[in-house]
């Protein structure tokens, strides 16, 4: 079946290649599209994790953001049970604790409110210093200092060496002010985060904070493709624990990266389904002219003892093979395309974003094998009807079609 | 059984017509193409339905070759009724036991000689080895020796009917019915082809149905039913038959 299948498909050479032109076109525009949409999603993970971690344990009150005062810090004697518990798990790199606050930076007389992170300076899992650019990163022997984004810098005209006042409430309710020294000025992918958010030491945050207390744990795993196991595995172990906490993975922290891997996949969706419809449509037209031409020929094949059934499947290969070889010719034609566009490295720089990105399209299973896919099933579906009605045919009224 | 001539080893009946009656709606108008037909073959027959166009003969191969069902009537295969079976039972009826040859050769283009022969054998999921060998053997039989990776559209019709010829015997089947299949052949091809399904008729003992309107076929036959106005007129038994 397969062979007479194939060869039919070299019968009318033009109309063949049409269809073939169609399904390529449309299976390497969907393989450079999904390739690039996987790539910006793999750069967006990437600073996401950056800024997040892979996991945070915290409690329900701090994610939400529905608690007044503190209640949802997390003592030190519970700190050292939970590092211990999680340093158990074979996913798990390594460890880190926080402390946020909201908080007033005050320069000479302008005034900023920004969002304050302590953390534990020069920790092997997520101290932001790598993304300093002037300056230094937080050591581990600083009291006073801070890291401040470039945004925020230049609003306030710091520099590496000014001082600033930090004024936040207490545990208590009191209002603190604490100094401390811009040591380094950092960049991130979003002008909002540089904008608003400073990073000080653990110790500076405690002392502002007057608490001993931290508000999350973050984890750093070996692997993203663990988070979301390791996530469940936390969830379920952390009430055996006595902890009356939840561990978030970095995506659901994230809305910002939701909103775009919804955006992403939405527009892929319109595009695959664009591509469906048109590869459908000129599929269908074609095998239709093709497959009536072989009426008589059908009439032959049933006179003979062929089924309706097979006859059905025979057409059905026949646009299986159609959407075979035109996507594997396409896969080839956007692998083509991609590789030129890779070495081309067009930087662009995202909205809300203060760094360019280099363009380009991933190679990852999913983009070989959703194009490839889509081109099989919408030339397959394209045969479904004519095939149906070849197969039906009376066997002496398709003989007599001349 | 005869080498070169019929055979005259006489079996059980294989195609029976019984009062077979077909009718065909044309408009409002209802046509009857074939009007309450006997017809007996037996095994090893070779009978010529001979008449001319519109007499119902092509009608009649139909029914005989289980292609199409009768308005009224019943059609036996080796005595047993065929008006109760499934389109798939028909189908597989037709793929082991009965062959055809078709006017127009009806060759699968996209296919070589050789590959329209084997093509009824692998409805058959017949081995390889014996598919290979059979093909071999029938396209020897009917003089293509040689002339199996050509495509249809290679040989000349003489060789495509003999294609079909083998095609139609490739599944070693009880009968062969035969639609016009001079009709397209000039006249020294077409008794040639004529020759040759006499001899396979001798050489395999199958039953052979032809259907034509030309007046140099009957003279092959054993047995030749005249049919005119969906009737048959006369039935006569061939005396000398041509060498």
């Amino acid at each position: 079946m397969w062979r007479i299948a194939l060869r039919n498909l070299r019968r009318n050479r033009r109309r063949t290649l049409l269809a073939l032109a169609i399904v390529s076109l449309g299976c390497s525009l969907s393989l450079v599209v999904l390739g690039f949409v996987e790539r910006s999603k793999a750069l967006i993970q990437q600073t996401t994790v950056q800024q997040y971690g892979n996991i945070q344990i915290a409690d329900r009150a701090l994610f939400e953001g529905d608690s007044e005062g503190l209640g949802y810090l997390i003592g030190p004697e519970d700190q050292e049970l939970l590092t211990r518990w999680v340093a158990q798990f074979p996913e798990v790199r390594g460890s880190t604790v926080q402390l946020g606050f909201s908080s007033l930076l005050t320069f000479r007389r302008r005034t900023a409110t920004v969002r304050g992170l302590g953390v534990v300076p020069e920790n092997p899992v997520l101290d932001y210093n790598g993304l300093v650019v002037g300056g230094r990163g937080l050591r581990s022997s600083d009291l006073g200092a801070v890291l401040v984004g470039q945004v925020l810098a230049e609003e306030l005209g710091l520099r590496p060496g000014d001082f600033v006042n930090l004024t936040a409430t207490t545990a208590a309710g009191a209002l603190n002010v604490l100094p401390a020294e811009v040591v380094g000025i950092y960049r991130f992918s979003s002008a909002e985060v540089e904008r608003s958010q400073v990073f000080v030491p653990l110790s500076l945050a405690q002392t502002l904070l007057n608490t001993r207390g931290v508000d999350r744990v973050v984890l750093g795993l070996r692997s993203l493709r663990q988070t979301w196991g390791t996530a469940r595995k936390l969830d379920r172990g952390l009430p055996a624990q006595g902890f009356t906490l939840e561990a978030r993975t970095w995506d659901v922290l994230s809305p910002f990266y939701r909103q775009l891997a919804s955006f992403f996949d939405l527009l892929f969706g319109f595009l695959i389904a664009a591509v469906f419809v048109l590869v459908f449509f000129i599929v269908l037209q074609v095998l239709t002219l093709s497959f009536l031409e072989r009426t008589r020929e059908v009439g032959t094949l049933r006179a003979l003892g062929t089924l309706g059934q097979e006859v059905f499947r025979l057409f059905l290969l026949e646009g299986a093979g159609l959407g075979l070889v035109g996507g594997l010719v396409g896969l080839l034609l956007g692998v083509a395309f991609s590789l030129a566009f890779n070495a081309a490295a067009i930087p662009w720089r995202p909205p809300g974003t203060v760094q360019a990105v280099t363009l380009g399209v991933d190679f990852t299973p999913l983009v070989f094998g959703v194009p490839l896919l889509v081109s099989l099933l919408s030339t397959v579906v394209s045969a479904l009807l004519p095939a149906g009605q070849m197969a039906r045919l009376s066997v002496v009224e398709a003989l007599r079609t001349v | 059984m005869n080498g070169q001539g019929f055979c005259y080893a006489r079996g059980d009946p294989v195609l029976q017509a019984q009062k077979v009656s077909k009718i065909y709606a044309l408009g409002k108008e209802k046509v009857k193409a074939l009007d309450e037909v006997d017809f007996l073959s037996t095994q090893g027959d070779f009978v010529v339905i001979n008449g001319p166009s519109g007499s119902g003969k092509t009608t009649l191969l139909n029914l005989l070759a289980l292609i199409d069902r009768p308005s009224q009537g019943e059609v036996l295969f080796e005595g047993k009724p065929t008006s109760k079976l499934s389109e798939r039972d028909l189908a597989f009826l037709r793929r082991q036991r009965i062959g055809l040859v078709f006017q127009t050769f009806n060759l699968i283009p996209v296919l070589t000689a050789a590959e329209n022969v084997e093509y009824p054998l692998l409805l058959l999921n017949l081995s390889r080895q014996e598919r290979e060998q059979r093909v071999r053997s029938l396209l020897e039989e009917v003089g293509l020796d040689g002339l199996g990776r050509r495509r249809p559209d290679e040989l000349s019709g003489g060789q495509r009917q003999r294609v079909a010829i083998a095609r139609a015997l490739v599944t070693q089947p009880r009968v062969v019915l035969a639609d016009e299949p001079t009709a397209n052949l000039d006249s020294t091809t077409g008794k040639q082809i004529m020759g040759l399904l006499q001899n396979l008729n001798g050489e395999h003992c199958v039953t052979f149905v032809v259907v034509t309107h030309d007046p140099a076929v009957p003279p092959y036959a054993q047995r030749v039913l005249d049919i005119r106005d969906g009737k048959i007129q006369g039935e006569r038994y061939v005396a000398d038959r041509p060498a």
